[in-house]
C-alpha cells in the first residue's frame, strides 16, 4: 500500500472539521457572550444604583451575579476565538446583534436609574461606551464584509 | 476556481469553498506531514494544521498567498510535534530515520521517500517544500523564516545527502 492509498480522505477531514464549522455553536458563542456582558453591566448598574448600603449577603449576591455574567462572556469569548471562529458574514450578524443588545441594556440600566432617581449618568454613561463599541465592530465587520465581496466579484470576473 | 477565489469565498463564510479548499490542499498537507513524520502521527497532525487553518482563516489578508501561508501553519505544526517527542525521547533520535515500523519501511524503502525520510529533519523540510510542494524559494525562506540564501544553501546540502544516500543504497537493492 502506497502513502496516498494510507493518506485519510480528504472527506473525513471535512467530516472532523464540521463540528468547528457548526452554525450551532457560533450563535451559543455569540449569545454566551453578549447576554454574559449585558447581564454584568444591568447587574452592577442595580448595585450602583441602590439608594442605601445594601446587607453583607445581598452585596455577595450582587458580586456573584456580576462574576457569572463575566463568565459566560469569557465563555463565548473563548468559543469565538479558539473554536467556533467567525467568518466575515457571522461578524457582521454578531456586530449587529452586540449593537442591539447594548442598546436594550442601555435603555433598561437608564429606565432602573431614572424609577430609583439615582445613577443616571452612570448608567448612560456606561451604556453608550458599549453601544459606541459595538457599532465599531459593526462598521469594521461591514468594511471587510464588503472588501471581500468586491475582492470575489472582481476574480471571478477575471475568471470569466 | 483559483485558490485566491475559494479563498476569499471561505473568508465570507462560504462552507462550500472551504471544503474545496480543504479537498484541494489536503493532499499536499498530508504529504508534507507525512515526509516529516510517520504516517499515523501525519493524520494527526494534518488534522491540526486544518483546525488551525479554519481558526486563522478570517484573519487571512492576502488571500493570494494561501500556499506559503498554510505551510507555515504545518510547519509550526509538525516543529512543535517534533519538539514534543524529542523532548520525550531525549536527542538519541536526532539524524534517525523517522519511520520505525520495520515492514513499513520495507515497503518505502525502494524508492525515493525512504532516503528522503533519512534526512535530517531541515533539509528534509526544504526538500519537501520546494520539491514535492512545489514552492518558490521565497517561499520556502518565508515559511521557514530564513533567507533565501539560507534555503538555497539547505536545498544543496539536501540534494548532497540526498544522492549520498540513494548511492549507498543503490548496492543493497
Amino acid at each position: 500500500m502506497n502513502d496516498d492509498e494510507r493518506r485519510m480522505p480528504a472527506e473525513e477531514m471535512i467530516g472532523r472539521l464540521t463540528p468547528v464549522l457548526s452554525p450551532r455553536v457560533r450563535v451559543r458563542a455569540v449569545t454566551a457572550l453578549l447576554s454574559g456582558l449585558a447581564g454584568a453591566a444591568f447587574v452592577a448598574t442595580l448595585w450602583a444604583s441602590e439608594p442605601g448600603p445594601l446587607p453583607g449577603r445581598t452585596r455577595v449576591a450582587f458580586g456573584l451575579f456580576i462574576v457569572l455574567g463575566l463568565a459566560w462572556a469569557c465563555y463565548g469569548g473563548w468559543l469565538i476565538t479558539r473554536r467556533a471562529p467567525l467568518f466575515a458574514r457571522d461578524r457582521v450578524i454578531a456586530a449587529w446583534l452586540a449593537v442591539a443588545a447594548s442598546g436594550a441594556t442601555t435603555a433598561l440600566m437608564a429606565a432602573v436609574a431614572v424609577q430609583r432617581g439615582t445613577g443616571l449618568g452612570a448608567a448612560l454613561a456606561g451604556g453608550s461606551g458599549f453601544v459606541a463599541l459595538a457599532l465599531v465592530l459593526a462598521v469594521r465587520a461591514r468594511a471587510r464584509h464588503r472588501h471581500l465581496l468586491r475582492q470575489r466579484d472582481r476574480l471571478s470576473r477575471e475568471r470569466g | 476556481m483559483t485558490d485566491e477565489l475559494l479563498v476569499v469565498r471561505a473568508q465570507l463564510g462560504e462552507r462550500g469553498a472551504l471544503a474545496e479548499l480543504v479537498r484541494a490542499w489536503h493532499g499536499p498537507v498530508w504529504t508534507y506531514a507525512r515526509r516529516m513524520l510517520d504516517a499515523q502521527r501525519a493524520d494527526d497532525v494534518a488534522q491540526e494544521i486544518w483546525l488551525a487553518v479554519v481558526r486563522g482563516l478570517p484573519r487571512l489578508r492576502e488571500p493570494g498567498r494561501f500556499a506559503p501561508w498554510l505551510f507555515t501553519i504545518a510547519r509550526r505544526a509538525v516543529t512543535d510535534r517534533l519538539r514534543e517527542e524529542y523532548g520525550r525521547a531525549e536527542a538519541s533520535r536526532e539524524g534517525e530515520p523517522v519511520m520505525d515500523d520495520p515492514a513499513e519501511a520495507a515497503v518505502d524503502r525502494a524508492g525515493l521517500v525512504a532516503a528522503l525520510s533519512g534526512l535530517p529533519v531541515v533539509e528534509r523540510e526544504v526538500l519537501v517544500l520546494f520539491y514535492l510542494e512545489d514552492l518558490s524559494v521565497e517561499d520556502c525562506a518565508e515559511i521557514c523564516r530564513v533567507p533565501p540564501g539560507t534555503v538555497k544553501s539547505r536545498l544543496s546540502r539536501a540534494r548532497r545527502l540526498l544522492r549520498d544516500r540513494l548511492a549507498e543504497e543503490e548496492p543493497r537493492l
